[in-house]
Order: C-alpha cells, then sequence, then structure tokens
C-alpha cells in the first residue's frame, strides 16, 4: 500500500487551535504554536526584520504585532478579515519547514475537528490547497485512531484546545453517527482557571496567556501532585499566590461533559459491541497531558461497567503522526483525481 | 498461518477504509463518485460480450412480439415524474401575488401603511428560526450539505446584522446544533413575546436543476407541492390532538394574516431582486400560503422563507461559500427592514 514515489513528500497535519504540527516522509516532524502576526506598522516591521512571524514568536513580540489566533474551535472563524489569510501563513509555514526537495509533489492529510461543517472543510482546503499538489481533509480523532492502529473497537477521544473530539472506529470509515464533538476543551479550562484566579485574588495582575501557561504546566485532576504555588505582580511587587485548588477545579471542570458524552457514544453503540468498545478508550490531544485524566475517567465510567482508558503516548504528534501514515497509505489513484 | 490471515484482514479493512475516506473527500469537493478503470480478464470479456449478445437478441425479440419490455418502464416512470414535478397551473408568482392590499384597505382605510405604523405598534423583538437542527437534518445536497447547518449559519449572520442597529431584541431559536420541535419553537416566539418571526429553510426539488426562492406564509395550502411540503415541515412538530383547538381557533387572526403577507412579500422581493442580480436563473416563486403549523402558532407576523435550493449543484457548491451565505443574510435583513419602514427603504442590498 505504500508509495515509493522520491518526487513526492506525503505530509500529515493537524491544524489546531492552540497548535499545529506536521509530520512529513522525510523525517521532518514540527510543531508552532497557531498564533500569527504582522508587523503593526513600518517601525515594527524595521526591528522585528520579517513581514510574519509565528507561534511562540509571535507571542513574545505580540505587543508590535497583528496577532491572529485563527482557529476557534478548530475551525476558521468566520467574519475575521484575516483569519484565513492567517491559516494560510500557518500551513506555508509548516510546509515550508517539512523541507521539500525542489519539484517535489506534496500530497497532503489535515486533521479538523470530527463536527467541523462542510462549509469550514471546504474553507481549510482552500488554505491549504495553494502549498500542496494534492489534499484529503480527515477528523483528527480518526487520524489518530489510524495511526495507532485502532482500526476496529475503539473510542478515541482528543482533547484539544477548542474541542473535544470523539470517533468510534468499528472496523470502517466512521459515519457521522460516530463522531461527535464538543466545545469543552483546553479552552475552557483557561476561561475557568482565568476567573477562579480573578476571583480569588482580584488585586493580582495576569492575563490570559499567563493563565494558559500555568494550565499547561501544573494541570492535574484528582489527587493533588503537591502545592502549586505562581508568582503574580501585586501593584507591581511579584508576589506568591498558591492556585492548587483553582487549578484543580478549573480542569475537571471539563470532566462532567466528557464523561456524558463518552457515555451517551457508547450507548448507541451495538449492545454486542459495546464491552470492546469500553475496553479501548484512548485519550489524546493537549488535553490528555493532564496529570490523572486517564484514571479520573476509567474511575467515572464505572456507572457503565468496567473501561480501560489510555493516554496516547506522544499527544503533540499523534494527529499528524496518523495524518501522514494515512497519506502514506493512500493509494496514488486516488491522490492524483483529487 | 493465522498471524497471516490477520495480516490480509487489516490490509483488506485498510483498503476499504481509504477508499472511504478518498470518497468523502470527494463528496465534500463536489466531485461524481470515481471509477477506477481496471483492465478487465478477456475471459470476463468473452463472457460480457456473450451475455450482450444474448440479451440483445432476446429484447430484439421481445421487440417484434409487441412486448412492452421497454415501454410500460417508460410510461412508469413519466407518470412518476408527471406526479413529482407537476408544476402549478397558475404558480404564484410574486407580480400576480404581490401583495394585493384591497383587503386591508378595506379593513383599515389606510392603503400601504403596515399595521404596526398605524397602530404605532413598535417591533423590539425579532426571533429568527434556523430551520431544522440536531436529528433533523433537513435536506442534504449531493456533495453532503446539510439544510440545518446552512439554515443556522444564515440565522446568525442576520442576527448581527439586525443587532447592529441596537434597535431590536433578535433571538434565534437554537445557536446551536440541536433538535428543536416545532412546538419548542412556537412556545420559544411566546415566551419571549417576539414582535415578527422568520422562519429560514432551504428548497429541495429532486432532478429539476433549477434554483427557486419562495417565502410563506400561514394559509390553506396554494397547491400539492406546497401541502407536500408543509406536511413534511409538520413532521415533528409534536403538537398533541388535545392543542388541536387551540390551533384551529388561530386561523381566524386576520391582523396576523395581513402582516404576515405583507412582511413574505418584502422578504420575497428582497431575496429574488437582489440573487437574480447574481444568478440569472434563479426563479421566483413568490409568495405562498401553506398550513406550517410554526406559522400558526405565533401569534405575531411569521413567515418562513426558503431562500435557496440545495437540490441544485451549483447553488450547493455557492452556499458553501461564506460570501454567499452573509449576501442571503444581507437580502433577508433588507427584507425586514423594509417591511418595518414599509415604503421607507429600498430593496436594494447596499454592500455594508
Amino acid at each position: 500500500m505504500k508509495q515509493k514515489e522520491d518526487n513526492v513528500l506525503f505530509v500529515g497535519i493537524d491544524l489546531g487551535t492552540s497548535r499545529s504540527s506536521i509530520c512529513a516522509s522525510n523525517g521532518a516532524k514540527e510543531w508552532i504554536e497557531s498564533y500569527v502576526g504582522w508587523p503593526k506598522d513600518f517601525i515594527s516591521l524595521k526591528v522585528l526584520g520579517r513581514p510574519v512571524l509565528f507561534g511562540s514568536e509571535a507571542l513574545q513580540n505580540r505587543l508590535s504585532l497583528e496577532l491572529c489566533r485563527p482557529l476557534e474551535h478548530g475551525i476558521i472563524k468566520e467574519g475575521i478579515d484575516r483569519s484565513e489569510e492567517a491559516v494560510r501563513e500557518i500551513i506555508r509555514h509548516l510546509v515550508e519547514i517539512s523541507r521539500p526537495a525542489a519539484e517535489q509533489k506534496i500530497y497532503a492529510v489535515v486533521g479538523v475537528p470530527a463536527d467541523t461543517l462542510k462549509t469550514n472543510k471546504l474553507a481549510i482546503r482552500r488554505a491549504v490547497s495553494e502549498f500542496v499538489h494534492s489534499l484529503m481533509v480527515v477528523s483528527e480523532p480518526f487520524a489518530v485512531a489510524y495511526g495507532m492502529n485502532l482500526l476496529n473497537n475503539a473510542l478515541v477521544i482528543d482533547i484539544g484546545a477548542g474541542t473535544t473530539d470523539f470517533c468510534i472506529m468499528h472496523g470502517s470509515i466512521p459515519t457521522e453517527e460516530d463522531q461527535k464533538t464538543i466545545l469543552t476543551a483546553g479552552d475552557y479550562i483557561d476561561n475557568q482557571l482565568y476567573s477562579y484566579l480573578n476571583e480569588k485574588f482580584p488585586n493580582s495582575k495576569f492575563n490570559k496567556n499567563m493563565v494558559r501557561q500555568f494550565k499547561e504546566q501544573y494541570s492535574f485532576v484528582g489527587k493533588s501532585p503537591g502545592e502549586i504555588r505562581v508568582e503574580l505582580p501585586v501593584d507591581g511587587k511579584p508576589v506568591m499566590h498558591d492556585i492548587t485548588n483553582e487549578i484543580k477545579r478549573a480542569c475537571e471542570s471539563i470532566l462532567p461533559a466528557i464523561t456524558e458524552t463518552t457515555t451517551e457514544m457508547i450507548a448507541r453503540f451495538d449492545p454486542e459491541f459495546q464491552v470492546k468498545i469500553k475496553g479501548n478508550i484512548v485519550l489524546a490531544g493537549g488535553g490528555s497531558l493532564i496529570r490523572g485524566i486517564a484514571a479520573h475517567l476509567q474511575e467515572a465510567l464505572k456507572v457503565i461497567g468496567s473501561c480501560t482508558v489510555v493516554s496516547v503516548d506522544d499527544p503533540l504528534y499523534a494527529g499528524s503522526l496518523g495524518a501522514l501514515k494515512l497519506a502514506q497509505d493512500m493509494p496514488v489513484k486516488y491522490w492524483e483525481s483529487l | 498461518m493465522i498471524s497471516m490471515i490477520f495480516r490480509k484482514r487489516t490490509h483488506r479493512l485498510k483498503e476499504s477504509i481509504l477508499k472511504g475516506v478518498f470518497e468523502e473527500n470527494l463528496k465534500i469537493l463536489g466531485k461524481p463518485p470515481f471509477r477506477i478503470s481496471e483492465r478487465m480478464p478477456l475471459s470476463a470479456k468473452k463472457i460480457s460480450l456473450s451475455f450482450l449478445v444474448i440479451l440483445l437478441f432476446i429484447l430484439g425479440h421481445g421487440n417484434s412480439l409487441n412486448l412492452p419490455l421497454f415501454q410500460e418502464k417508460q410510461t412508469i416512470a413519466s407518470s412518476d415524474t408527471k406526479k413529482y414535478f407537476q408544476t402549478p397551473e397558475n404558480p404564484l408568482t410574486l407580480s400576480d401575488n404581490s401583495i394585493n392590499l384591497s383587503d386591508a384597505k378595506a379593513f383599515l382605510k389606510i392603503p400601504g401603511l403596515p399595521l404596526s405604523r398605524t397602530f404605532g405598534l413598535t417591533v423590539k423583538t425579532v426571533m429568527i428560526d434556523p430551520g431544522h437542527g440536531g436529528s433533523n437534518t433537513g435536506t442534504k445536497g449531493k456533495m453532503g450539505t446539510k439544510e440545518k447547518d446552512i439554515t443556522l449559519d444564515i440565522a446568525k449572520r442576520l442576527k448581527m446584522r439586525l443587532d447592529k442597529y441596537g434597535q431590536y431584541n433578535v433571538i434565534l431559536t437554537r445557536e446551536n446544533d440541536v433538535t428543536l420541535p416545532l412546538n419548542k419553537r412556537v412556545a420559544l416566539a411566546q415566551s419571549y413575546k417576539a414582535d415578527l418571526f422568520v422562519s429560514i429553510h432551504i428548497n429541495y426539488l429532486p432532478s429539476r436543476p433549477t434554483n427557486i426562492i419562495e417565502t410563506y406564509y400561514f394559509g390553506s395550502p396554494s397547491d400539492d407541492t406546497t401541502l407536500k411540503l408543509a406536511e413534511l415541515e409538520n413532521a415533528d412538530s409534536q403538537y398533541r390532538m388535545s392543542d388541536f383547538r387551540k390551533i384551529i381557533e388561530k386561523i381566524g387572526n386576520t391582523l396576523k394574516y395581513q402582516e404576515s403577507k405583507k412582511l413574505a412579500a418584502s422578504i420575497q422581493k428582497s431575496l429574488f431582486l437582489n440573487s437574480s442580480k447574481e444568478d440569472g436563473n434563479v426563479q421566483n416563486k413568490g409568495i405562498k400560503t401553506a398550513p406550517f403549523l410554526v406559522l400558526l402558532g405565533v401569534d405575531v407576523p411569521a413567515v418562513l422563507a426558503e431562500v435557496s435550493c440545495l437540490s441544485n449543484s451549483k447553488e450547493e457548491r455557492e452556499l458553501n461559500n461564506e460570501t454567499h451565505r452573509e449576501n442571503i443574510a444581507h437580502y433577508l435583513e433588507t427584507g425586514i427592514l423594509d417591511y418595518l419602514n414599509k415604503g421607507e427603504a429600498s430593496y436594494e442590498a447596499k454592500r455594508r
């Protein structure tokens, strides 16, 4: 099934709200934060020295940039003038850092949230097709499942920043009924944490970007791994704050919706195969890095019987690696007719 | 041996999944299903050829014996087609069904003005109803575009546009992809005390390569097709027989009827006038009456606009384009505003 064409570079892209990653058949493997920034004026352009900045570099220089995080809930934000342009820039950048050889054709598989409206799949196609020769769009959790060879009797839960995507695999391409997207995901945790911290420390100064960094560094559910203390300025002076309870509350706030949707998806599946699926639940995406989340979900799902929940080894690249595997396995005749 | 069988099975499974992925992407692009030309073995070719010769021979005899082999099929097909696509004898186009003011004049002796203005009534709450939702997908185009998604998107855009005026409290009956029966939609309009109700839908005319625009208000069905459409749209009403009396009592609401008719005419005119500039082939089916329960249930001027047609492939592609959906929202906005400021606004949608 694998293509042996030297003049083709296969790439798998996971286009995420928070992070986007690319894996290519030449071994390239990169990720960036899904931010794009354009210098605000000619002075910023002169200082920064480039017409466009990406990821963490764009975030660091955000005061000199017109900053855009173009994907909301995993889809291109509509009505925002530069969103589609920003997605194009992210894709162009990702393709560039995958180092395609001159004259090499690029065949790409791009992962998008499971429930993405078709209009958005088309918008993503438009943004990507400029930089690749042939392109296929698949759902993110499906790409993860394919990459891990979970083709039958498995449930993949991809907890991203904008969305949590569910996908049941049952030996064929998942239909709409096998997939579901909810908006309770990483960004939701950020908002909760931000409001909890504001409530507890009204005199301290912090922003959403700092809150997101706290979450990424300290997130946990269930038993606390120890006291979590962070430095926040109060009246300009650095002061240590204990945020253990707030981190726990914010991270656990996404669990009821995930448990409920998991139960609902399993319940509507063929009863004969439900036991097999319960024994094969896989967490992917950045949210799977929350300490204790797999064990906590496994415990919460006991109401529907014994379940096994595990997290993928490499959540940052699981989606793009799966997409790359799909790209490599896809017969040439399919690529050429798209 | 077992591992070899397992590997083969996995290989077959992957092949079918990869084909599925490919076909899904063809669908997104609106391309027809892919056929892979594969070489047919010589023996298979010979068998097919012999079969074809025998078939032709039998058919030839059939015809000479006057067997109505094809004739009958054609008759069935044509009668089906005729039944399904019969155009109404007097289609209610805007020109011959545009607002007949005689009823209103007789009632109020004031021509031209909507009752809202005559009685100094203000419109504060506008309820927009994106048709279908959740498990009720509505119609579906060949590329897989669902009516429920498009209606929701257009409704959100329309809300954003109307919100900009700061004068109206614009509420959507649903803001997400959820199943919402008709009785709940009506209940929402009542609980929010809506002053206007606009339901957005997309048409589907199988095998007819046209794009039509039509707007309905409550009344007896204009023709068989409208009756069928109303039956279809009323299917998930979830009204009970015990509600029947209340429903029937509402039929005599003359003021609502007149105002709904005017609102329908304003919306239809704006939709058609502006859409025809983009697509010269779009057909104006005018305003029509149909017994849609959702229109009967609400006590205020209420219309159901079929703003586009998903069975038309070109239109389906267009509906997947953000600009096109924004334009439709704009035309709806213009129609609604024109109704509210009768005679003062232009039907021509100006780019804002």
